[in-house]
C-alpha cells in the first residue's frame, strides 16, 4: 500500500514538474499560428533583432573557440599552483547575475572604465556598439564552453596522446590529430551550450550595450522592447528563440553521445560525473 | 489613514516616481518601470490594485478597454537635457545635439519620456538631425539617466525631477519654453483591484495637500 502511494506521488510530482516546464513553451505557440509566426518575420524589428543576434553569437561563439579551447585544453592537462582557482574563476561568471556581469563590463570597458578608459583615449569607444554586444555575449557564454572542454579534454585517454608522440608526431600534431578529435563530441556540446546562453543574453547587454534596432538590439532585447507595442511581434521572436533552442539541445545530445563513443571514458556535463 | 496599512495595495508606478511615492505612502508595495510596460502588464493581468503614469495617454487607454477606472491627473514635470558632470560631448543646448558623433540616449518609443522626446524635437525641427546620434532607446527613464550619470551617453531627454536624485553627477540643460511638452501624470483604479476602496483611497490621497507638497520638494510641477 504504502510502495503504491509512493509511486503515486513521484509520479504525481513528475507530471506537475513536466507540466509546469512545458506550459510556457505551449502557451507561446498556442497564442500564435505557424503562419502568422512566419508573417511576422518579414517584421523590420524582427529582422533586424535576428541579424543583430545572429552576427554577435557567430563572432563571439567564434572568439571562445579561440581563446577558450586552448585555455580548457591547458586548464584539463596541467596541475599547476592556482590550478583549482582558476578553474573556479573561468566558472564565476557562469552564476554571476547578468546585472553584474553588465555593471563589470561598464566598469571595465566603460569611456570610463579601468580598460575603458584608456581604448577611448586611442579613440575606441566600446559601449553602445554592436562589439559591445558581442563582449557580453562572449562573457556570458564562455564558461559554458570552457567547462564543458576542460571535461571532454580531461576524457581523453592520455595513453592515445602519448603513443602519438612516442610515433614521432609533435604536440601540434598530437593535438590537432589525436586530442582535438577525441574530445569533439563534448566541445560541440559545450559551444551549444554556449551558443544558447549566448543567443539569450539580455541582462548585461542592455546595461552595456544599450538596445538600438539594427545596431545593438538583440532578439531578447526587442522582445522586451516590444511587449507593449506588438504582442504577437514578442511571441514570433519568441518562438523562433525556442525552436532554435530545440535545435541547440539536439546538438548537444548529439555531441555527448559522439564523445562518449569516442573518448575511453565518459565525459561530464556540467563537472558532474557520470556513473559507468 | 488606519485602514490603508490594514490591506497591502500594490501600485504600479512610472520610474520618474521611485524615490517620491515611498515617501508619500510607505505601506504599498511598488513596482516601477515604463509606465508603457506597466500597462502592457495589466492588460496581460498583472495583479496591480493602481496604476500611476508618467502621461495621460496609458491610463485613458487602460480605461477605454475597461482595465482601470477613470483616470486622475495628480502632477506635472518638465522634460530637460542631462549631461554628465564632465560635459565629454561638449553640450551647452539642444542644437548642439544635431552635432556629428554625439552620444545621445532616449527612452523607446512608448515609454512616455521617449514620446515627449520625439514631441520635444519635432517643434524644434530637429528630429531627423538628432536621431542620427541616437545610441539607445532604453525601456525606461532611469535607464536613460544611468547612462548619462555614468558619463557613457554624451546626453539624455528625461525629467527634471529625475535629474535631481543624481544632482552631483549630471548637469541639467533646459528646453527652449515653446519646445516644453506638457506632462502631465494620472493614476487609475485597476478594474481587477480586490481592494477597490483602499485603491480609490490612494489614488484620492495624491491630491490631497501633504502629497502635493512632497511632489513639489521632489521638483515635480503643481497642478494648474
Amino acid at each position: 500500500m504504502n510502495r503504491h502511494l509512493a509511486a503515486l506521488a513521484v509520479g504525481a510530482a513528475s507530471l506537475v514538474a513536466l507540466a509546469f516546464l512545458l506550459l510556457p513553451i505551449v502557451a507561446i505557440f498556442a497564442h500564435t499560428s505557424p503562419a502568422h509566426l512566419v508573417h511576422q518575420l518579414s517584421n523590420p524589428v524582427v529582422r533586424d533583432a535576428f541579424i543583430v543576434s545572429v552576427k554577435t553569437s557567430v563572432i563571439a561563439q567564434v572568439l571562445i573557440i579561440l581563446f577558450g579551447t586552448p585555455a580548457a585544453y591547458l586548464l584539463a592537462s596541467r596541475r599547476f599552483p592556482g590550478h583549482a582557482l582558476a578553474v573556479t574563476l573561468v566558472e564565476l561568471p557562469l552564476v554571476l547575475p547578468p546585472a553584474v556581469a553588465g555593471i563589470g563590463l561598464l566598469a571595465a570597458f566603460g569611456r570610463f572604465g579601468l580598460l575603458g578608459s584608456s581604448l577611448h583615449t586611442l579613440g575606441v569607444t566600446l559601449p553602445f556598439t554592436q562589439t559591445a554586444v558581442t563582449i557580453a555575449v562572449a562573457y556570458v557564454a564562455s564558461p559554458l564552453y570552457v567547462r564543458q572542454a576542460i571535461a571532454a579534454f580531461e576524457a581523453t585517454d592520455p595513453n592515445l596522446a602519448a603513443a602519438s608522440r612516442t610515433l614521432g608526431a609533435g604536440p601540434v600534431r598530437t593535438f590537432f590529430r589525436v586530442v582535438l578529435p577525441l574530445a569533439r563530441g563534448g566541445l560541440i556540446a559545450g559551444l551549444a551550450l554556449s551558443f544558447a546562453r549566448g543567443l539569450g543574453e539580455f541582462g548585461a547587454t542592455i546595461m552595456f550595450a544599450g538596445s538600438l534596432q539594427r545596431v545593438t538590439q538583440t532578439i531578447p532585447l526587442a522582445i522586451y522592447a516590444e511587449f507593449d507595442q506588438n504582442f504577437s511581434a514578442t511571441l514570433a521572436m519568441s518562438g523562433v528563440l525556442v525552436l532554435v533552442s530545440v535545435l541547440l539541445l539536439l546538438a548537444l545530445r548529439i555531441g555527448l553521445t559522439w564523445q562518449r563513443s569516442t573518448s575511453t571514458t565518459s565525459p561530464s556535463l556540467f563537472g558532474l560525473s557520470h556513473s559507468n | 489613514m488606519g485602514f490603508l496599512a490594514a490591506v497591502h495595495l500594490t501600485v504600479f508606478a512610472a520610474a520618474s516616481l521611485t524615490n517620491v511615492f515611498p515617501k508619500i505612502a510607505s505601506s504599498p508595495s511598488y513596482s516601477f518601470g515604463g509606465s508603457n510596460m506597466l500597462a502592457a502588464q495589466i492588460e496581460q493581468g498583472a495583479p496591480a490594485d493602481v496604476f500611476a503614469s508618467a502621461d495621460t495617454k496609458l491610463p485613458a487607454q487602460l480605461h477605454a478597454k475597461g482595465a482601470c477606472g477613470t483616470p486622475v491627473v495628480f502632477t506635472r514635470n518638465a522634460v530637460v537635457i542631462v549631461v554628465p558632470r564632465s560635459n565629454p560631448g561638449h553640450i551647452r543646448s539642444v542644437t548642439d545635439l544635431t552635432r556629428r558623433g554625439v552620444k545621445i540616449d532616449v527612452a523607446a518609443t512608448g515609454v512616455p519620456v521617449g514620446n515627449y522626446t520625439t514631441k520635444v524635437l519635432r517643434t524644434l525641427h530637429l528630429l531627423g538631425a538628432v536621431t542620427k546620434n541616437i545610441v539607445s532607446r532604453e525601456t525606461d527613464v532611469r535607464s536613460v539617466l544611468s547612462k548619462v550619470a555614468l558619463g557613457e551617453a554624451d546626453a539624455g531627454f528625461v525629467y527634471s525631477t529625475d535629474a535631481k536624485t543624481v544632482a552631483g553627477k549630471v548637469t541639467v540643460i533646459t528646453l527652449p519654453a515653446r519646445a516644453q511638452p506638457n506632462v502631465r501624470y494620472a493614476a487609475c483604479v485597476v478594474a481587477t483591484t480586490h481592494h477597490r476602496s483602499t485603491a480609490q483611497a490612494f489614488v484620492h490621497g495624491l491630491l490631497r495637500s501633504s502629497a502635493q507638497a512632497k511632489l513639489r520638494a521632489a521638483g515635480f510641477l503643481s497642478l494648474p
